[in-house]
């Protein structure tokens, strides 16, 4: 839907990290040193921004 | 008790507490996860039906989201908190309707298509409210779509509800104590390539232990090495001991309001036990 304000598991703010992360990963930069760039060390939110699937678009309409 | 600094920003720190045991570090981790105060977003108001703006326009009152989500969404932003100014909204002279000294209003009002951030939210009243990471995308609206919310925020604990959560992230483990038999080692340096973390390092034909505060006791060493001459223990009166916060306070407040619970409730366990005494 819409990337979570905060890591489910440690309550890190993550929201803030996800558009500035798809942005640098579009311009081709390894998802690998963005997450390390945006402080994300934890492996519970690292797969917060990598596995988010969002779709608010898709449902904003209805 | 010693306490070294091993790492002090605005949100993480990371501290090595010597002369110490577990039982008292656990002490101090819970208190700070669970019992310091934050002010968060409790109580959202939304205003209901047509938004009209300057030209005449009328906006539904909807988002893509539930109200629910959106409040759980905002209550969950973090909300620069000053500990010295605010008390619990139950224990305010107020009596809990909500005054200055307890309370925080912030007002949102957007107009679609767009996307609403947390830097949307106005503090009414001091701008030393505002929120400071103001990134994080509350809900995109679409077109003819508005939102004017009020919204309070107040002064809680992580015990009630993990908005108000000040640390995140804390956990403790021991010191590494790392100990190699200089005479029969044979300086394969198996070990400095095997570790993890960087923990061993060759100086002048020698293998040192360079970090030991990075050492997990992972013991990848002691399983590589054939000759057996490297021992890791973990040393239980030596412990290093981190957290993060979101934002809301400074590491070096939530530790120091933390310490200072645990002296309070102490201390009342104190007078308790001398009563008994009598």
């Amino acid at each position: 839907m819409i990337i979570p304000v905060r890591c489910f598991t440690c309550g890190k703010v993550i929201g803030s990290a996800y558009e500035e992360f798809v942005k640098r990963v579009d311009m081709g930069e390894p998802p690998k040193d963005v997450l390390d760039a945006l402080h994300l060390d934890r492996y519970c939110c690292r797969r917060m921004i990598l596995t988010h699937a969002d779709l608010i678009d898709e449902v904003a309409p209805y | 008790m010693k306490i070294d600094i091993l790492e002090m920003t605005p949100t993480k720190a990371e501290l090595v507490i010597s002369d110490t045991n577990p039982m008292f570090v656990n002490a101090l981790r819970r208190t700070i996860v669970s019992d310091v105060p934050k002010m968060a977003i409790d109580n959202v108001e939304f205003h209901l039906g047509p938004i009209m703006d300057e030209g005449g326009t009328a906006y539904e009152s909807i988002s893509p989201l539930f109200d629910e989500i959106l409040a759980h969404r905002l209550s969950l932003v973090p909300v620069p908190t000053d500990l010295d100014s605010f008390i619990y909204r139950s224990k305010c002279s107020c009596n809990g309707e909500g005054c200055p000294s307890c309370t925080v209003m912030y007002s949102l009002n957007k107009k679609g298509p767009c996307t609403v951030y947390s830097g949307d939210l106005e503090p009414i009243g001091s701008e030393k409210f505002r929120v400071k990471d103001d990134l994080i995308p509350i809900v995109k609206l679409a077109d003819d779509q508005a939102l004017l919310i009020y919204a309070t925020a107040e002064l809680g604990t992580g015990r009630q509800h993990s908005r108000w959560q000040a640390a995140l992230g804390a956990g403790y483990r021991y010191y590494g104590k790392i100990e190699i038999d200089h005479s029969k080692c044979d300086v394969g340096l198996s070990c400095v390539n095997v570790c993890p973390r960087g923990v061993l390092a060759k100086e002048d034909k020698k293998i040192v232990v360079r970090h030991p505060e990075n050492c997990t006791l992972c013991n990848a060493c002691t399983e590589v090495c054939d000759t057996g001459v490297i021992k890791v223990s973990g040393d239980p009166s030596k412990i290093i001991f981190r957290f993060e916060t979101d934002g809301s306070l400074t590491a070096k407040e939530v530790l120091i309001k933390g310490l200072k619970i645990l002296e309070e409730r102490f201390e009342t366990l104190r007078e308790q036990i001398g009563k008994l005494e009598e």
